[in-house]
């Protein structure tokens, strides 16, 4: 009795301190950008300028890079990320599953600014020739790959993401995949299944856990800096096709922060910024918490 | 746990690696040194003291500064340790502003405000350290390096927008002997705030007022020509390097070592008296002289003399794209051993630290009378 006690106000205690520190963020980030909202209001949203010289700053273009980033990013990683997974818990020899398994861990642990040197060095200039280039010169009438590319721009930051949060994803499904109740595969092999029929049946049966990791690689993707500052181009401009150069936001808050301070409104917009993000990701994880809701009443 | 154990000896190794290759790429621009804000302090004869001396700010100057501290260091046997962290020009003025750190670096020197706001507390003291210069760079297959020959004005015009292609009149009647291509000009700048931008600007500010009026000088500005869309902007002098070499018929501005460091072509540009120069030794020095006479003190005003009015000197020879690091330091400091602590490293860093073997390639030493205007200005700390 005394036990089960000490064990409920820990863990009360632990849930009161994770919610403190997350309402004390969104305080902070409040509290430190309301000067900004105050000085140009919804204009820090809709416009696209940032000079300090005037102190006038408005952040669309980061706004809407970090959407079409993270939805590059996404599109890609999603499809690779379960596949991934499958083939690691379903398709690979045992003896080289936990080989594979590590390789992708580690690929997850890899510290950002080296993709960005990667990204920079190696995958933009790939990604230049033999992808953008052909695309634009053979598709350039789709809206899409109108713009002339640059090595670096909105689709190879959205590449680089990809690949950074693919083993964010496939690790979620691989775990959730492997804890399927080894009976449930057993009874479909057992009605004649194939292969492919049952890999269809057992990521039916986790399709939330489908969701959860993507919507965790969507919260890495968009907060993404270094990484993506080095390679997205880091333009003031509304993107007219995802070959434009851009910004996001977080690539905005590192490329400027280290000399905000010789600002008076800077500062202020670049925590306006990280609230806009904020916002933004909370708001696309309630539509994802939505969605999986409505998933899981469905089956 | 044979399996984990291997797993962090991979780890690790692959973090080695990347640590070092990392180092290597940024020229020895990571500080491992961790922040200490209290001195420890033991005092080893009357004059001789021992301790820690923190400073911060200007990543252009990191370089430079981790190679003076950690020679000092084993000049004095450890007696005397500096830490310096990378973390830019206005960080670095604003964490000195708090108090937190005992000295700055800087590429801009204290704007007028804040100049006026500690010259009614504690008193201020600025200085030159070190000299740097700004390169203009291009990537142009056909065109060797110091081939291509531009004005101060030419290049505010590319970043204007206002010439679009390498075959440009302009640029033609300055180039009569080369075959410029018809191709688009990317021009390439810094997306992060920066004292490199803010001379760079300054130099076009200038020489070609429309600059003046439209864009200004300053850490960040809003570059006209990413409007068109044929500007990039890249992170760091290593991020336009990178994207100069990347971009076909591209041009950038980059601190000289890294265009040299990066292979990358670099410009001449036309001085006052109608010289194609490049920095040299001998074009810088030719700078210096005439900019010597125009230096104010270490405790008076620097905004408006550097660097709107350092670039672009006159001088047959004269390089115009020449800038200074400085070190920012209060006048009071409440701390006898602080202030013996920084009056030793300083003065030491503008004599001996002035040598050639103690600089770093790519930057150039102080000529004796600008290294003065420090020393003087030291005599004021207590």
């Amino acid at each position: 009795m005394k036990s089960g006690k000490i064990f409920q106000i820990s863990l009360i205690l632990f849930i009161v301190t994770t919610l403190t520190i997350v309402v004390g963020i969104v305080i902070s980030l409040i509290n430190s950008s309301y000067p900004i909202f105050l000085r140009h209001g919804f204009g820090f949203i809709s416009r696209s300028v940032w000079n300090p010289i005037e102190e006038d700053y408005g952040i669309l273009p980061p706004l809407l890079g970090t959407l079409i980033t993270s939805a590059i990013a996404i599109s890609i990683a999603t499809p690779l990320a379960i596949s991934l997974a499958i083939f690691a818990s379903e398709i690979i020899p045992s003896r080289l599953r936990s080989f594979v398994n590590n390789v992708s861990d580690l690929m997850a642990s890899l510290p950002s600014v080296i993709y960005g040197l990667w990204g920079l060095y190696v995958l933009a200039p790939i990604l230049h020739k033999y992808v953008m280039l052909p695309l634009h010169n053979y598709l350039g009438f789709i809206p899409l790959f109108s713009v002339k590319p640059t090595p670096t721009n909105l689709f190879t930051a959205g590449v680089l993401l990809s690949i950074m949060i693919i083993p964010f994803a496939s690790s979620i499904i691989r775990e959730a995949y492997t804890a399927i109740p080894y009976n449930l595969k057993e009874a479909a092999y057992s009605l004649g299944m194939t292969r492919w029929e049952v890999v269809k049946t057992m990521l039916g049966y986790i399709r939330s856990a489908i969701f959860a990791g993507v919507f965790l690689a969507l919260g890495r993707a968009m907060g993404e800096t270094m990484a993506v500052a080095m390679v997205v181009g880091n333009i003031m401009n509304i993107p007219k096709s995802i070959f434009d150069m851009g910004y996001t936001i977080s690539s905005l808050i590192a490329n400027q922060f280290p000399n905000a301070e010789a600002y008076k409104y800077m500062v202020p917009a670049l925590y306006g910024g990280a609230l806009i993000l904020f916002t933004v990701g909370l708001i696309i994880n309630l539509i994802g918490l939505h969605l999986v809701r409505r998933v899981m009443v469905k089956s | 746990m044979m399996m984990g154990k291997k797993l962090v000896l991979v780890v690790g190794l692959i973090l080695a690696v990347a640590v070092v290759s990392l180092s290597l790429l940024l020229g020895g621009g990571i500080t491992t040194d961790t922040v200490t804000t209290q001195t420890v302090i033991q005092t080893v004869t009357q004059k001789q003291v021992a301790g820690t001396i923190n400073g911060a700010g200007a990543s252009f100057l990191n370089p430079q500064m981790q190679a003076w501290a950690s020679k000092f260091y084993e000049l004095t046997k450890g007696r005397v340790k500096v830490n310096y962290q990378s973390i830019g020009s206005g960080a670095g003025q604003a964490n000195f502003k708090e108090g937190l750190i005992d000295f700055a670096g800087s590429d801009p020197p204290l704007k007028k405000e804040i100049y006026d706001e500690f010259q009614g507390k504690s008193g201020i003291i600025q200085f030159p350290v070190i000299i740097g210069t700004i390169v203009v760079v291009y990537n142009i297959p056909n065109i060797e390096t110091q081939k291509l020959r531009l004005t101060g004005e030419v290049i505010a015009k590319i970043y204007l927008g206002e010439i679009v292609y390498w075959d440009d009149p302009l640029i033609k009647e300055l180039n009569p002997d080369l075959n410029l291509p018809h191709e688009k000009i990317i021009a390439v700048h810094r997306s992060d705030g920066s004292g490199t931008t803010r001379v760079f600007t300054a130099y076009l500010s200038k020489i070609y007022k429309p600059w003046k009026e439209k864009v200004g000088s300053d850490f960040t500005v809003q570059w006209p020509v990413d409007q068109l869309g044929n500007g990039v902007g890249a992170k760091g002098n290593e991020g336009v390097a990178a994207a100069v070499q990347q971009n076909l018929y591209s041009i950038g501005y980059v601190e000289t070592a890294y265009a040299y460091g990066s292979g990358l072509k670099i410009a001449l540009i036309r001085n006052r008296n109608g010289q194609y120069v490049i920095p040299t030794e001998e074009t810088v020095k030719s700078s210096l002289i005439e900019l010597t006479k125009i230096l104010p003190k270490a405790h008076e005003d620097w905004s408006k003399i550097f660097p709107d009015e350092t670039v672009d000197p006159p001088g047959l020879k004269s390089y115009p794209i020449v800038s200074f690091s400085f070190i920012i330091l209060r006048q009071d400091y409440d701390d006898e051993i602080k202030v013996a602590l920084l009056r030793e490293f300083f003065t030491w860093v503008l004599t001996e630290g002035q040598k050639k073997e103690n600089i770093v390639p790519g930057y150039y030493p102080l000529p004796p009378e600008v290294a003065q205007i420090g020393l003087e200005g030291l005599k004021l700390l207590r």
